[in-house]
């Protein structure tokens, strides 16, 4: 015990060697992607299958999930910031964005590379761009709406307070709205991250018509290995990709995980938690403490507030200053005409896309618009019965694992890693065994969509059953409860609620699901299967955009009217009739 | 005296979920002086609350006029620090943090801030307590903390809203006594204090100038002067005298005798004449709780007597009397309380037998009589609670309809006369009686 004490404190220790190797890893990364996109436009580049190339295909795939990441954290913060604020923006953003929450990330890609590679003609950076933008559509929507849930919920005397004492509104957004909305925004980041992996390989290697655009990553890799049958690239593949997840876990989002308890608002003194590995390192690294000591020395000399003054004060003048403050604190009128004219712009831009949309659609036959509705039939029906497997499986697994805190210490990172791993990276492999199986393809994407689905349902199962009351479950007991009863008035009543939370979730990610499940190439030929995921998908390849803009229209309109008018419905009732108060 | 803030005839209303207006305040007129401290007494809903924030410039009032120091008031109060009755503190802050924070917009050094912080810190008694975050501290210091932030800002005007109604009695004694010593002691910048309380001994242990409210909508119903010199002894004759002076004139007010008692009431139901009766809003079960403590004492007791014997502040227990009155089961002449004889046999009789009393003298009630004739014109004896919100809302004007339809069900449920299903969100009437 001793000795490793002392080890740690050493003047280099084992921590700075980690912590040496992560910040090198992630320069080199930047780099790379920065020397990618910057090379002569090739749309389509040749991937080696050599096991060799993958950790630096594995790394440009990393940095692309966390450049899309940061941008959508930024969108997140001035979105879900003026849907918060204004009224306006709010009335007009939120349908917006449940819509674009329903559009699958396939629904993006046309568009994108089309404009963006037509925007940078000479080098890969439109590429390079597209890729990520739609990695950021996979990632960002539920992140926006958890930061504006927070915002609306802010606790009312703490905006009082805020208010007297005078915030700004940076003030305001350190010392409340993001310590407020901390704790969500970090689980919602960690969803996000695995909602972007999850359709990597479209993102990576994309057919649009008779074009093919491949980029290096670990998702082309996989597409590539995929189409060439090549068996032990496939398995590599999966297990880097299982690397970098694990390593994102224990670099990021463990220590992330554990650092936002303090933001809780729960009064309560909770028993003490395990402190991530990564964190210790962090705060016991000798290099770290010693940077950080240079830095405050440094900066602290610099940086006097009475300086800043001055030199504000020299620049403006005190006139222009009181002006500009004065501004700073009544600025509302200012932003909502800003608003307005974004919202202006944003209209005049829509109405040209749904003109080109409706010139789209026009072209569509009546007959074909009749085979897209048998087509929604069955891709509805599909996600139906995933709703129903993933809930028949994962409420006992998740109420078993749940009740018991030694299960969940045990089950819970392992289920976080899995369901970060992005299922279509394991199709080939499961379709191997079902079709081994001889079970069809139509009921084999049952099984891949549920690939992808089930986890959402187990980990909100999962929370509810660790939120069981204790007082409830030690009353059963007291009462003597057969198994059964305990199931029916302390178990489902108490999961319900996350229950419902989950099915809009699953439900939502089993359309989106749909495009890569009903149609996908499958040792070097194409697998299909009646559904509006397959049209999609199909017309994408094909360069059909008129059939491509009908189905993704009729997704778009089925996603959004069963959350507005069924799923809603269900979770309000929740809320409301399985609430505990204690 | 320079005055620091006035507010002249101020009205306020705030329009409700299902777009009914509700109007909180009513004429308020009131001017602060510098020096003095002045108390905003009342029950709930009488808009003390929403006096002080408006005070703060939190919300702004719909007519009448704020003025600060002469100016008319746009926006936050720049003269005011205010104390929260929840404390209000930012839980992932420390606690010099969280002081520290109202000097944010100051332009104050970061020595000058560090120097104003240890000086309220040490005013309030938190050394040792730095670095701790609030969720480790009990109420009391949380409350200090409190204190310290709305200190520190070194505003004229301090506002205190129900700052001890968290805390348990003994720490809201010392905190009180020690807030009045650091008032006093004008180690602070502090000049004036707004104290808004339910709580007539805080009101008269702090304030040198004590505003009565009333409810529904919220006014002010009379000023009153508390010239005991400080620092005040709540042991002493004259505190108490105050303090019972205050009991009794707001007894009168709020209770004004009506000759009911003495004749013998019949149990069946009658038309009652004039306004329609609002129900105070309390429990039944608490009412009987009250009637039972009355018969323990011989059946007649003193209004402030049975307030301290039970534990309720006293405003609660007012109500409660006022509910038994209305039921015709106590009679109030000046400040005692007296079961009527009805009151006598309700004592005594089982559960059953007060169940079908209850169900009697409730619905003897005129809004209670409404009500059923509202139901029974329907073919299935229901309506949507909506609707019967709405009608209580045109019955009375000026109550809150949302709260009159809760007390009218949790009444109507337990003397078995309404009922109420969430799921179909439908109040009906309960013909399960009629077959006993």
């Amino acid at each position: 015990m001793k000795k490793k004490a002392s080890f740690l404190k050493g003047p280099f220790s084992f921590s700075d060697g980690i912590l040496v190797l992560v910040t090198a890893t992630i320069i080199y990364g930047v780099f790379s992607i920065a020397n990618e996109s910057q090379s002569d436009f090739h749309p389509a580049t040749q991937i080696d299958l050599s096991v060799w190339r993958l950790p630096y295909y594995t790394l440009l795939s990393a940095v692309r999930g966390t450049v899309a990441y940061f941008i959508s954290l930024i969108f997140t913060f001035i979105v879900g910031y003026l849907m918060a604020r204004f009224r306006l923006a709010e009335r007009w953003m939120l349908p917006l964005l449940d819509i674009f929450q329903s559009i699958p990330v396939l629904g993006f890609l046309p568009g994108l590379i089309l404009g963006l590679v037509a925007f940078f003609p000479k080098t890969n950076t439109g590429l390079e761009l597209a890729a990520i933008l739609m990695i950021f559509t996979g990632q960002v929507w539920n992140m926006t709406f958890s930061y504006y849930a927070s915002l609306k919920s802010l606790p009312r005397d703490l905006d009082e307070a805020s208010r007297v004492l005078g915030f700004g509104i940076k003030d305001r957004l350190l010392h409340l709205e993001l310590p407020y909305s901390a704790v969500n925004l970090a689980w919602n980041s960690l969803l996000s991250m695995a909602g972007g992996w999850f359709f990597l390989i479209p993102c990576e290697a994309m057919t649009l018509g008779d074009k093919e655009y491949r980029l290096p990553g670990i998702g082309a890799y996989m597409d590539v290995a995929i189409s060439q049958k090549n068996p032990l690239a496939i398995g590599m593949a999966v297990i880097a990709m299982l690397i970098l997840i694990i390593a994102m876990d224990f670099v990021v989002w463990r220590p992330v995980l554990s650092w936002v308890r303090r933001y809780r608002l729960d009064e309560s003194i909770s028993a003490r938690v395990d402190e991530p590995l990564m964190r210790v390192w962090l705060r016991e690294s000798p290099m770290l403490r010693l940077m950080k000591l240079f830095l405050r020395r440094f900066f602290g000399r610099l940086k006097r507030p009475r300086m800043k003054i001055s030199v504000k004060k020299f620049f403006f003048g005190k006139k222009i200053l009181d002006f500009l403050n004065h501004l700073g604190t009544r600025c509302t009128g200012v932003f909502q005409v800003l608003g307005i004219l974004c919202l202006g712009a944003l209209l005049v831009g829509m109405s040209f896309k749904a003109y080109y949309l409706f010139m789209l659609l026009i072209r569509i036959p009546g007959a074909s618009w009749l085979a897209l509705w048998v087509d929604a039939a069955w891709t509805l029906f599909r996600v139906f019965l995933v709703l129903v497997i993933a809930t028949a499986m994962s409420v006992p697994l998740g109420i078993w694992i749940g009740t018991s805190a030694k299960r969940v210490r045990i089950a819970q990172p392992i289920i976080q890693v899995l369901a970060s791993f992005p299922a279509p990276m394991l199709y080939p492999l499961v379709l191997g065994l079902l079709f081994a199986l001889s079970v069809p393809f139509s009921w084999a994407s049952v099984i891949l969509m549920l690939l992808g689905v089930q986890w959402y349902v187990l980990f909100n199962v999962l929370a509810g059953a660790m939120s069981i009351s204790q007082t409830l479950n030690d009353a059963a007991w007291l009462m003597d409860f057969s198994r059964w009863d305990r199931w029916k008035f302390l178990y489902f009543p108490s999961i319900f609620p996350s229950l419902a939370t989950a099915w809009i979730t699953a439900a939502g990610g089993a359309w989106n699901a749909s495009v890569v499940s009903e149609y996908l190439s499958y040792q070097g030929h194409v697998l299909q299967t009646r559904g509006l995921g397959a049209k999609l998908s199909s017309a994408t390849v094909s360069g059909d955009f008129s059939l491509f803009a009908a189905s993704l229209v009729l997704i778009v309109f089925i996603v959004f009217s069963l959350n507005r008018w069924v799923w809603s419905k269900i979770y309000a009732i929740t809320q409301r009739r399985y609430r505990i108060e204690l | 005296m320079a005055v620091l803030i006035e507010l002249k005839d101020v009205s306020k209303t705030f329009t409700l979920e299902s777009g009914t207006e509700l109007k909180v305040l009513d004429g308020i007129s009131l001017t602060v002086h510098e020096d003095e401290v002045v108390a905003l007494l009342g029950p709930s809903g009488s808009g003390k609350s929403t006096c002080l924030r408006i005070l703060s410039g939190l919300i702004p009032a719909n007519s009448g006029s704020v003025l600060v120091r002469g100016k008319k008031l746009q926006g936050m109060n720049p003269d005011v620090a205010l104390v929260f009755q929840s404390f209000a503190l930012f839980p992932w802050e420390t606690v010099y943090q969280n002081i520290a924070l109202a000097l944010k917009r100051s332009e104050l050094s970061s020595s000058e801030v560090k120097a104003r912080v240890r000086k309220v810190i040490d005013l309030v008694g938190l050394e040792g307590f730095e670095e701790a975050y609030p969720r480790e501290l009990s109420g009391g210091m949380k409350q200090r903390v409190g204190i310290a932030r709305a200190l520190v800002m070194e505003k004229p005007l301090l506002l205190l809203d129900e700052p001890c109604s968290a805390l348990d009695i003994l720490t809201a004694d010392t905190l009180r006594t020690e807030m009045m010593k650091i008032f006093l002691s004008q180690k602070t910048k502090t000049r004036s204090m707004v104290l808004v309380t339910h709580h007539i001994q805080e009101a008269v242990f702090m304030a040198s100038r004590i505003f009565v409210m009333g409810a529904n909508p919220g006014h002010i119903r009379k000023e009153i002067i508390n010239d005991l010199p400080y620092p005040r002894d709540d042991q002493s004759m004259s505190f108490r005298r105050m303090v019972s002076q205050l009991y009794a004139w707001i007894t009168e007010t709020l209770m004004p005798d009506a000759p009911i008692s003495g004749e013998a009431i019949s149990l069946k139901p009658r038309q009652k004449e004039g306004p329609i009766q609002p129900l105070p809003n309390i429990q039944i079960i608490e009412m009987i709780g009250l009637l039972e403590a009355i018969a323990d004492d011989g059946g007649k007791a003193d209004i402030f007597e049975l307030a301290h014997g039970t534990g309720k502040d006293f405003g609660r227990t007012l109500y409660l009397v006022k509910a038994a009155e209305l039921l015709e089961l106590v009679d109030t002449p000046k400040q005692s309380v007296i079961l009527t004889d009805l009151g006598r046999s309700f004592v005594a009789g089982d559960m059953n037998v007060r169940k079908r009393m209850l169900h009697e003298l409730f619905g003897s009630l005129q809004i209670v009589q409404m009500t059923s004739q509202l139901l029974s014109k329907t073919q299935a004896l229901r309506i949507p609670i909506q609707e019967l919100t709405e009608r209580v809302g045109e019955w009375l004007p000026n109550e809150n309809p949302h709260q009159m339809v809760e007390v009218l069900i949790s009444w109507g449920r337990f003397s078995e006369y309404f009922g109420y299903s969430d799921d179909t969100k439908e109040v009906y009437l309960d013909v399960g009686q009629e077959t006993i």
